[in-house]
């Protein structure tokens, strides 16, 4: 930060000079206040100094205030805060465009040192970095967040405004426009699905992984992990060089069916042994693509000069077993070249001889003395993933100190990836065991959503995490109940879905009255009459809705607050929604309309649980019944992140209209919010973003005596409020009245 | 013509040479569907061919029709096609009312196979004019005309069905499906799609391969962004292309990529992807 302080002799000197005349006096009063106060001679000094230089850029009355912060900044901060804050308030007159940013500014700065003292000289010290990402709106979007998600916890709000946490890097990568990952996601997952035939979430790592790991790609769990840009490549290499990173690691998918075993081997072995599998599972890969080989060797730029150490000389190795035109004279190079030459040719496919050759050239490169650091070594070339995912780094309690740095990687990674979803009793989907074996009673990542903040009026990247949760199953007793229950009822819903028209229009012919002429019906009937015959008088024809085509999923929400009665009934929100969930299937399921269920609830944005109950191509069956009876009210209802998460599914749905039938007391709330209003905003901006992607959402509030923000929410058209389930029809009735309108 | 005189009513009787099949259409069988639509047709049971668009069913049956020396008449579904489409009507002319034979009563007449392709497409009140013809009856009313076809011995039924691509709305009833013997086709395996490709496109082992490849990519984003992958017609026709002197990956483009989404993100995908092919 460049101080444009004016020169000026030292120690106490009239300052006044630079104010206008009548602000003068309030000058020496706020200036004199400082020097008096005890804060030191510095603070007092530089004060004196900023004044007038502030008071002319922007305004006198900005000079006076700031006093006050400086104040208020020293007894609660500290006097290194209070020294950085007039720093940065000259700063920050180069910046504002007028005077009341700085003054709100100001505010800002007084908020933070009353609210989280401890974070304002990182602030300040950060202030022309955020500046220059943010922009001056943005910067009061970021002291807001800072302050908002972490009201109790200091760490981590020192953390958020010394820019270390995951949250703040996370705002600024998304401003600076650095997010040439989220640029390009939507086309690599079509580039890896046609390259392999199956589609792994994609994701970036964890904002708050260790910066190495943040650079590398890598996979397992079910997912893959791509670094948010290849650092130090030019923007038109980005593209290629994240194909290349798919193309490879769905090479390993293919061709690496088991993990190396890591016991026993040192770091120097497991990268080599990594290194000739990498080579195998490319091998592989070109023999079925060949046009991969140009796709990968531009990124492999390792030449035979050079010192011959082990970093150098694998990359080297890497591309000569990648390039067979590149020539190099190192022995251990085409020792590496010749064994590998033979072992592929004899059986390309056994996994096996990369950890043979690998054990060989691992114990030459021992020989020949050459420095290997585990802890600095990353995969060349870039677009190779840090192939963790391949190796079994068993439970050891503590690895040996090397090998930590690696496996930590992977232990964040078995943390934070994705994995595929899994279904008991369904045929195996599309994708290997091997990428699948993930911890599986903690629910698996699903993927992460923004969230509105409406105080800010912006968007937060990011910020809650959807883990899906397996279901729990009930006893039989309990289905049962579920099954049996009210069969009057499902009637009734049965014959008012059965009359619903919720389709396209069609053409329908040969009706005695309607809005056009049926051509062939009106030749017909011009025959029968020049015939002599009677001729059939059904010459028009109109358009109708005649069948219905419409997917619904009903969305339960399973909080700690559905746990409360309903009003007029006595029985649990829960249980209502069970049972009127059963009914709506059960008519649903008989007419062959896709149908689906999941229950919702949240532990913190970290954790936002959806659990399937039934997914639209699975049927309405005992097991359906069972994890549906066996839902229990358990902690909060983070809605947003839930409606955003359902919507992804319905919009795989083809059907004419798409429905998300939200059932629920109509309470968000969750732990890490106090704001109330955040939560429902944020519902609300969800609701609104998936109206317009075309679904149509309804909700159905049950009354429980609560506080309902639903119409809030959904609109006061698209959610009614219920008592009982007896009501149920009527609200269904309203619903489809809407929809085939 | 005074209404209520005697009105002429002509029939007007078509010549099938047009429907005859001369030279032998390619087709490179991939299982037993020829044996099996042979024996099919000894009893003159109606066939359904289940399977995705272009995978070479209607190619099938021209070959089928060739070998087996039966005139082929193919009707292509669509929603607007009444039975009248399918049966005939009356028309009109200078001098009164004139019936005409549609596809279906051709056939059915003079022996020929009737190929009713993409049959869902058709409204289900108008495939029901079927059902005479495909049960032991083997006759088709003709009540306009008052009058009941019996069928030609050499009559025969195929209709095609893609089950893919069709919504839960759209699908055969289940008294129609039960009238039919159906024979499953997919993508043939990669090395005799090559094969046809070579065969039909003229192209050497190399390219075919390499489209194949190609066509293998697009039809792995099927479900996933597509609504059916590349069919062995579109690898034809980038063989077409590539042996008119069109470079390859231009070719793949043309008659692969371009005609199969309109979505600008996947489109890039299946180009990249189709580069790794090449």
């Amino acid at each position: 930060m460049h101080l444009k302080l004016p020169a000026m002799a030292t120690g106490v000197a009239d300052t006044t000079a630079g104010f206008p005349p009548d602000w003068q006096e309030r000058w020496r009063v706020a200036h004199q206040r400082i020097d008096h106060a005890g804060y030191g001679d510095t603070i007092a000094r530089n004060y004196r100094r900023a004044g007038p230089h502030i008071a002319e850029r922007v305004g006198p009355a900005a000079a006076i205030r700031l006093g006050g912060s400086v104040s208020a900044a020293s007894i609660r901060a500290g006097r290194r805060a209070a020294g950085l804050l007039i720093d940065a308030a000259l700063h920050l007159t180069e910046a504002v465009s007028d005077p009341s940013q700085f003054m709100s500014w100001l505010d800002m700065v007084d908020e933070i040192a009353k609210r989280g003292p401890e974070s304002l000289a990182p602030f300040l010290e950060n202030l022309a970095r955020l500046l220059d990402a943010l922009g001056f709106p943005g910067l009061l979007a970021f002291v807001r967040m800072g302050l908002g998600v972490s009201r109790q916890d200091k760490a981590r709000r020192l953390a958020f405004f010394s820019l270390e946490s995951g949250e703040a890097r996370r705002l600024l990568d998304h401003h600076a426009r650095a997010d040439v990952l989220g640029a390009l996601t939507p086309r690599l997952k079509p580039y890896f699905g046609a390259l392999w035939g199956f589609c792994p979430p994609i994701t970036e790592p964890p904002a708050d992984a260790p910066e190495i790991m943040r650079r590398r790609s890598g996979f397992g769990g079910g997912g893959i992990r791509l670094p948010p840009s290849y650092a130090g490549f030019p923007r038109d290499d980005q593209e290629q060089l994240y194909r290349a990173t798919l193309a490879h690691i769905g090479a390993h998918h293919r061709a690496t069916r088991a993990r190396f075993p890591a016991v026993g081997l040192r770091p120097l072995q497991i990268a080599i042994v990594s290194l000739i599998e990498d080579a195998r599972a490319e091998l592989l890969a070109m023999r079925e693509m060949p046009g991969l080989s140009d796709l990968w060797s531009r990124f492999h730029v390792a030449r035979p000069e050079g010192a011959p150490v082990a970093i150098s000389l694998m990359a080297r190795l890497s591309r000569a077993l990648l390039d067979p035109a590149y020539e190099d004279p190192h022995g251990w190079v085409a020792k590496g070249r010749t064994l590998f030459d033979e072992a592929v040719s004899s059986d390309a496919h056994d996994q096996q001889l990369s950890r043979r050759i690998g054990g060989l050239l691992g114990n030459d490169i021992g020989q020949m003395r050459l420095q290997f650091d585990a802890k600095t070594y990353v995969v060349q070339p870039a677009y190779r993933d840090d192939n963790l995912a391949i190796w079994d780094f068993g439970d050891q309690s503590e690895p040996p100190t090397e090998i930590e740095a690696m496996a930590e990687g992977a232990r964040i990674e078995q943390r934070s990836a994705p994995d595929g979803r899994k279904e008991e009793g369904e045929g195996e989907e599309k994708q290997s065991g091997r990428l699948r074996d993930a911890g599986a009673d903690e629910g698996t990542f699903a993927a992460r959503y923004p969230e509105y903040d409406h105080v800010t009026g912006q968007f937060r990247p990011d910020w809650c995490t959807v883990r899906e949760w397996p279901p729990k199953v009930a006893p039989p007793a309990a289905v049962n109940t579920l099954r049996e229950s009210r069969s009057d009822l499902v009637e009734r819903i049965s014959k008012l879905i059965r009359a619903s028209r919720v389709s396209r229009q069609e053409r329908v012919r040969r009706q005695p009255e309607g809005e056009f002429l049926d051509m062939d019906a009106a030749i017909s009937a011009m025959v029968a009459w020049r015939a002599g015959e009677v001729p059939d008088a059904r010459i028009h024809g109109r358009y109708e809705r005649r069948s219905r085509d419409i997917s619904v999923l009903a969305l339960i929400d399973a909080s700690h607050s559905t746990s409360d009665p309903v009003r007029e009934t006595g029985t649990s929100v829960l249980a209502t929604e069970k049972l009127a969930t059963a009914f709506l299937a059960r008519a649903m399921s008989e007419l062959g309309d896709p149908f689906a269920i999941a229950a919702f609830c949240s532990d913190t944005r970290e954790d936002v649980r959806y659990v399937r109950i039934k997914d639209f191509e699975r049927p309405f069956d005992d097991l359906a019944l069972g994890r549906l009876a066996g839902l229990e009210s358990a902690l909060s209802t983070r809605l947003g992140a839930i409606i955003r998460h359902a919507g992804q599914d319905l919009k795989a749905r083809r059907s004419y209209r798409r429905l998300l039938l939200v059932v629920t007391d109509g309470e968000p709330s969750d732990m890490d919010v106090d704001d109330l209003h955040y939560l429902v905003e944020d519902a609300r901006a969800a609701v609104q973003e998936l109206n317009r992607e075309g679904i149509d959402i309804f909700c159905v509030a049950l009354d429980s005596g609560a506080e309902s923000y639903a119409n809030r929410i959904f609109g006061q058209r698209s959610s009614i409020q219920i008592s009982s389930i007896e009501k149920l029809p009527e609200v269904l009735l309203a619903i489809y009245l809407r929809l085939a309108s | 013509m005074r209404r209520g005189a005697n009105t002429q009513r002509l029939i007007i009787v078509m010549n099938l040479d047009a429907y005859r099949i001369s030279s032998e259409p390619f087709y490179r069988a991939v299982e037993r569907e020829v044996e099996l639509f042979e024996a099919a047709y000894r009893s003159r049971m109606p066939v359904m061919l289940k399977g995705p668009t272009g995978c070479g069913k209607t190619r099938f049956v021209e070959h089928m029709a060739w070998r087996l020396g039966r005139p082929l008449i193919t009707v292509s579904c669509h929603e607007d096609m009444t039975a009248s489409d399918l049966v005939g009507r009356y028309l009109l002319d200078a001098d009164g009312t004139v019936w005409h034979d549609g596809p279906l009563t051709l056939a059915v007449r003079q022996g020929a196979i009737c190929y009713l392709d993409e049959i869902v497409e058709a409204r289900q009140d108008t495939t029901v004019v079927i059902h005479s013809l495909t049960d032991d009856r083997r006759i088709l009313p003709l009540e306009k005309k008052n009058e009941v076809v019996k069928a030609h011995p050499d009559f025969q039924v195929v209709i095609s069905y893609n089950p893919g691509y069709q919504s839960v709305l759209k699908d055969l009833k289940e008294s129609t499906k039960q009238r039919f013997g159906a024979i499953a086709f997919s993508y043939p395996s990669p090395d005799i799609e090559a094969e046809i490709v070579m065969a039909e496109a003229g192209v050497d082992r190399r390219t075919a391969d390499t489209l194949v490849c190609a066509g293998q990519r697009s039809r792995n984003l099927k479900g996933q962004g597509l609504e059916e992958g590349a069919s062995t017609r579109m690898l034809i026709n980038a063989g077409f292309l590539v042996a008119g002197g069109i470079d390859i990956a231009e070719a793949c483009q043309v008659a692969m990529v371009t005609p199969i989404t309109d979505d600008s993100d996947l489109r890039d995908a299946l180009t990249g992807a189709i580069a790794a092919c090449i």
